[in-house]
């Protein structure tokens, strides 16, 4: 039997490689505007009054683990595991490593692509670096985090994963006129 | 027909401020004849520098039509451009190789039939419509015929090419609505305190009257010009149009001209915004006034200033202000001959006008008859005051400025410059405005009053003429109109149609006020206008669409339905395999061999903690205490009038952790009810739910090999029937891919595995299945042969088998529901359909033939035609080579071998029989507990 190979639900543009037993894209765009496929990324739910200090709306490192504020009582971990505080309420920890689809969308024109699908406003005085949110994207429930790479505007944005390639599709379609181009990630 | 554009017989020598580039001639047809003008040029312009007239003919009398205003509002102006129609004439810019056509006539411009209804004008008044063409019915295809061939617009191209049309969002925190010197002024001044600001201008260029304006006029232009360029934090959008202001400043701006759309809806959530449309000049009311080279004085100015264009040969001006006797002087600067400069302020006057295609003849007040083919009307300007109407404001009319000036009730959010808030020096109104931008920007600072100055009330001359041009209103028809009773300005608008063209009465309405107060003895005031809507410019419908934003939702093996031939059902936002090929056969494979459906859309929760027991005995109606671990059990959920919700089956994986299965359809249903009930009703419940329905690839194995396919893929789970029983469920790994939970659970009837893989190992474990089964004749299956199965099985489905009245027990689901719990969703209302019993009931059928298959939703009727039930699911089952159905039936009838009527959509009658159980095929369950 083969070995089981891990899939996103956005199909990757080819050259196509295997890495950690995902297929992703190997391909590198040097565009200012880029759009990539993070869904490999493991991604944990954490549930829980207090089970984590990062404030509601807020996402904040720790170490190598963006932890997202997603809701009251509700953290998304991306990329690692998080610290839980020790407190008595109920926590609850749910792999959601394959339940979410997870996209980063990279340079200066990311808010001017963002703002033609999404209705929040993503000046700087509401939507800094850093700032987490859950709207919808394109008519799509979507949870979107400000997070910007060395100086430049970077979101990245997660939705339910069988609409993933419907947000990718959709991102692209709006990017198009600022010259978009999907690219393969690194995924840390 | 030539084949040579005309000669540019009307076009002038450069003009300072210009806006046609003479290093750039474009040709492009006219009426299918060829002409040429600049870069630059209009449509309108391009063809008056060629010494055209005539633009269209009217929508009811078909007079011929030509320049009024040379503004985007221009009634006569409106053409069909390629595919595109109703395109404005006077704003568009002619474009290279543009086939421009006149609408409204037949069969020509020159000569257009429909104006014979002159002649028949006075039985065609306005209202007619009301009164006619209405008897006989059976004639209205042919008064149908006869109207299309008369009504107005241009016509859609079936086979354009579709365009893209998107949006965009925008939270500026000054909106500038207008980008004359006044809205520039107001946009620099916000910018300059630290606003982020949106400049939005109808014309192509910035400057509003100041570009066809004298060299200081122009000179301050450029100044502007620069100073909004220097700010950064401006977002100036040209050839745009505010549309609309809504609730809580949410403004809907049209954008128009950008390179890869023709039209884009911006939705702006605006802090302040800033209305500076300026001042629109009012057409005046007589006697021929909509004859070709009747035109305003701004009109004039534009055609020489802008465009270079000489307007006509010999000019009488009717001036009651200084832009009217600009006007003549600009005339005289370009060679038009002045005849005679009328000048209102004095009691001058223009009595009417002759001249059938073009104005010959004009007879003054005194009574002088003036030959002449150019008529400049200069009486008024009206304040475009809607985006203050839509802002809550009560513009009031002030009768010694003859217009509307912004009232007392201007929401703290939306402030008036220019024009429109007052009158007063050009340096005046720029002063006011950068006032009116730095409160707008910071909230503070005092804004200083501005005059309002003295003009002539000049509406209707002494006879009687044209209010609206679009629409082919005459003063008389308003005063006809009052006299038959509709004598406020609403009812006047709706039964004569006046101010209801293009332009919306922003060259109308104030005219029709003073024509109806006239009408009625009633001052301006008093009368009132109607009210403002948005849109304020008309807008495709394609911007308001937009893109088509329908998410879709795609399984992990979606991929592979796709290269397989897999027939697309679409389930809501699923698509999903309804089959591969011939259902029955599929259906045959399962029963003998094994087949594997994609079942990924089934609702999956996961719920933890102590207290989810407690969730589910209640929100189902049986109990869940007693569900050891790896076990599964069938709910039913009921809502609190209790009618059925959904079901579904419940595995307890491990301590504190269940799995909640839903219909496919009720997944997000269950999912808020559950959190309903968590947030609100129950808040001391310690329970966390998560959706889990796309995290994992759900796959049904389902036939009498499955437990040997899934035993050559699963290593680590024993699949004997005495280790893994019926209604139990087991974790481990599939393929190679760990973390998988499968259950045995059965909806087809077979002995079979419903196994949930982490989805993006679905396609994996998909094909392994496929491929070590092969010996075995494992083959896909659809949602079809699926709903074969489970009818032969006599399961019901929540929403096909029930509807929003089928409580509990109606859907035979006196087995399940436990009226022993203490309490449950729905208990008190099941109690009592318990108790009062009568109600129709969900019963399995077999048509007395069984070679019909009756249609779903026939109704079952009475031998004295009542309803007394329906058919709700039927299909022919391969595995008995019969049909078979389920249905409501009135509960006389359900006992086993009744007999009942079925009446088919085609009006046949059949005979169904009720079987004694739902299932008709392995009622005992013996295959699935193998």
């Amino acid at each position: 039997m083969a070995d089981p190979i891990a899939r996103s639900p956005i199909a990757p543009l080819p050259p196509l490689v295997l890495r950690d037993g995902w297929e992703v894209s190997e391909r590198r765009s040097t565009a200012d505007l880029t759009l990539a496929d993070l869904t490999p990324m493991p991604k944990l739910l954490v549930r829980g009054i207090g089970a984590l200090r990062v404030p509601f709306g807020r996402a904040e490192r720790d170490g190598t683990t963006l932890v997202i504020g997603s809701g009251p009582g509700e953290w998304l971990a991306l990329g690692g595991h998080p610290r839980l505080e020790a407190g008595g309420e109920l926590v609850s920890v749910v792999d959601l490593t394959h339940g979410r689809a997870l996209l980063r969308l990279s340079g200066a024109g990311a808010g001017s692509v963002l703002a033609k699908l999404c209705a929040i406003d993503l000046s700087e005085r509401t939507t800094p670096d850093g700032a987490a949110f859950r709207s919808s994207v394109a008519k799509l429930v979507t949870d979107v985090v400000r997070d910007d790479c060395a100086g430049t505007r970077s979101y990245l944005l997660h939705c339910e994963r069988s609409s993933g390639q419907y947000l990718f599709d959709a991102l692209l379609d709006a990017g198009a006129e600022f010259g978009i181009e999907p690219t393969g990630a690194d995924l840390r | 027909m030539s084949t040579k554009p005309p000669p540019a017989t009307h076009r002038l020598g450069p003009q300072l401020g210009e806006v046609i580039d003479r290093t750039r001639p474009l040709r492009f047809t006219w009426d299918g004849a060829p002409h040429e003008g600049y870069a630059g040029d209009t449509i309108a312009s391009a063809l008056a520098a060629g010494g055209v007239r005539t633009f269209s003919r009217s929508f009811k009398y078909h007079r011929p039509r030509g320049i009024l205003t040379a503004s985007f509002h221009d009634p006569g102006c409106i053409v069909q451009a390629g595919d595109e129609p109703n395109v404005r004439a006077a704003h568009r810019r002619v474009e290279a190789g543009a086939s421009v056509t006149p609408q409204n006539v037949w069969p020509s411009l020159r000569f257009d039939v429909r104006s014979a209804n002159r002649a028949v004008s006075r039985f065609l008044p306005p209202g007619f419509y009301y009164k006619t063409f209405m008897k006989p019915e059976r004639l209205w295809p042919t008064y149908q015929k006869v109207l299309k061939r008369f009504a107005s617009g241009g016509r859609v191209s079936a086979t354009a090419a579709i365009g893209y049309f998107d949006k965009r969002y925008a939270h500026p925190e000054v909106l500038v609505a207008g980008g004359g010197p006044a809205g520039m002024a107001a946009a620099v001044a916000a910018a300059e305190a630290g606003a982020s600001v949106m400049l939005v201008e109808e014309e192509y260029d910035l400057g509003g009257h100041l570009r066809w304006g004298g060299a200081e006029e122009l000179a301050f232009l450029a100044e502007l010009r620069a100073a909004v360029a220097a700010q950064p934090g401006i977002e100036v959008l040209t050839n745009s149009a505010v549309t609309g202001r809504y609730d809580d400043n949410w403004v809907a701006v049209l954008q128009r001209g950008l390179p890869q759309h023709r039209e884009r809806l911006i939705k702006a959530r605006v802090g302040t915004l800033i209305v500076a449309p300026g001042l629109i000049e009012r057409p005046y009311v007589f006697e021929g006034n909509d004859t070709p080279g009747v035109m305003l004085s701004t009109a004039v100015r534009r055609l020489i200033k802008l465009y270079a264009v000489r307007p006509g040969e010999r000019a009488v001006v009717l001036s009651a202000n200084a832009d009217g006797d600009a006007a003549a002087a600009d005339l005289e600067r370009a060679g038009v001959q002045v005849a005679e400069v009328v000048d209102a302020r004095r009691g001058g006057d223009v009595v009417r006008v002759r001249g059938s295609r073009s104005v010959a003849e004009v007879e003054l007040g005194d009574g002088t008859k003036v030959a002449c083919d150019l008529v400049v009307m200069a009486v008024g300007w009206t304040a475009p005051t809607g985006l203050l109407n839509m802002a809550g404001d009560r513009p009031a009319y002030r009768p010694e400025a003859a217009r509307f000036l912004p009232g007392e009730s201007l929401a703290p959010n939306v402030l008036a410059a220019g024009g429109l808030a007052g009158d007063g020096s050009l340096d005046q109104l720029v002063e006011h405005a950068r006032a009116v931008g730095r409160r707008a920007a910071t909230g503070e600072g005092a804004v200083p009053d501005l005059e309002v100055h003295a003009h002539p009330a000049l509406f209707r001359g002494r006879t009687h003429g044209m209010v609206d041009l679009s629409e082919d209103i005459s003063s008389k028809d308003i005063v006809a109109a009052a006299r038959e009773g509709y004598d406020s300005v609403e009812l006047v608008k709706r039964y004569t149609t006046v101010t209801m063209g293009p332009a919306q009465g922003k060259l109308e309405t104030v005219n029709a006020v003073a024509v109806l107060a006239e009408a009625t003895g009633r001052s301006i005031q008093a009368t009132g206008t109607t009210v403002w809507r948005p849109p304020h410019v008309p807008i495709t419908l394609g911007a308001l669409a937009g893109r088509m934003f329908e998410p879709v939702r795609h399984s992990p093996m979606q991929s592979w339905h796709e290269a397989h031939g897999a027939v697309p059902l679409v389930a809501g936002q699923w698509i999903r395999p309804d089959r591969y090929g011939d259902p029955g056969a599929e259906v045959r494979n399962v029963r003998e061999r094994v087949g594997i459906i994609d079942v990924t859309p089934l609702g999956k929760l996961d719920l933890r903690g102590p207290d989810v027991p407690k969730l589910l005995n209640q929100l189902y109606v049986n109990k869940w205490s007693k569900l050891e671990v790896g076990a599964v059990r069938y709910g039913v959920m009921c809502a609190e009038d209790g009618v059925v919700l959904d079901d579904g089956v419940t595995g307890h994986l491990g301590p504190d952790h269940y799995l909640m299965s839903t219909t496919s359809s009720g997944a997000a249903t269950v999912w808020e009810w559950v959190e309903s009930w968590l947030q609100t009703e129950r808040r001391e419940w310690r329970v966390h739910v998560t959706p889990v329905t796309t995290a994992y690839a759900s796959i049904n194995v389902a036939g009498p090999n499955s437990r040997e396919l899934l035993g050559r893929l699963s290593d680590d789970v024993d699949l004997s029937s005495e280790a893994f029983p019926y209604m139990r469920v087991r974790t481990g790994s599939i393929a190679g891919v760990g973390s998988c939970f499968m259950w045995r659970i059965g909806f087809t009837g077979e002995l079979s595995y419903e196994i949930h893989v982490p989805a993006a190992y679905g396609l994996h474990v998909w094909e392994a299945l496929l491929d070590q089964g092969a010996d075995l004749g494992a083959a896909p299956f659809g949602v079809e042969a699926q709903r074969i199965m489970r009818l032969e099985k006599g399961h019901a489905i929540v929403g096909q088998d029930t509807d929003g009245l089928t409580q509990g027990y109606g859907a035979a689901l006196d087995w399940l529901i436990k009226l022993d719990k203490d309490d449950f969703a729905g208990k008190t209302e099941l109690a009592w359909q318990h108790e009062r019993g009568g109600y129709p009931m969900l019963v399995g059928l077999h048509p007395t033939d069984g070679s019909v298959v009756p249609d779903e939703a026939s109704q079952i009727v009475d031998a004295r035609n009542h309803i007394v039930g329906r058919i709700t699911s039927s299909r022919w089952s391969p595995t008995l080579g019969r049909s078979v159905c389920l249905g409501f039936v009135a509960r006389h009838l359900t006992e086993p071998g009744t007999v009942v009527t079925v009446q088919l959509p085609d009006g046949r009658r059949i005979t169904a029989a009720v079987t004694p159980e739902l299932a008709s095929f392995d009622p005992e369950g013996v295959r699935l507990r193998g």
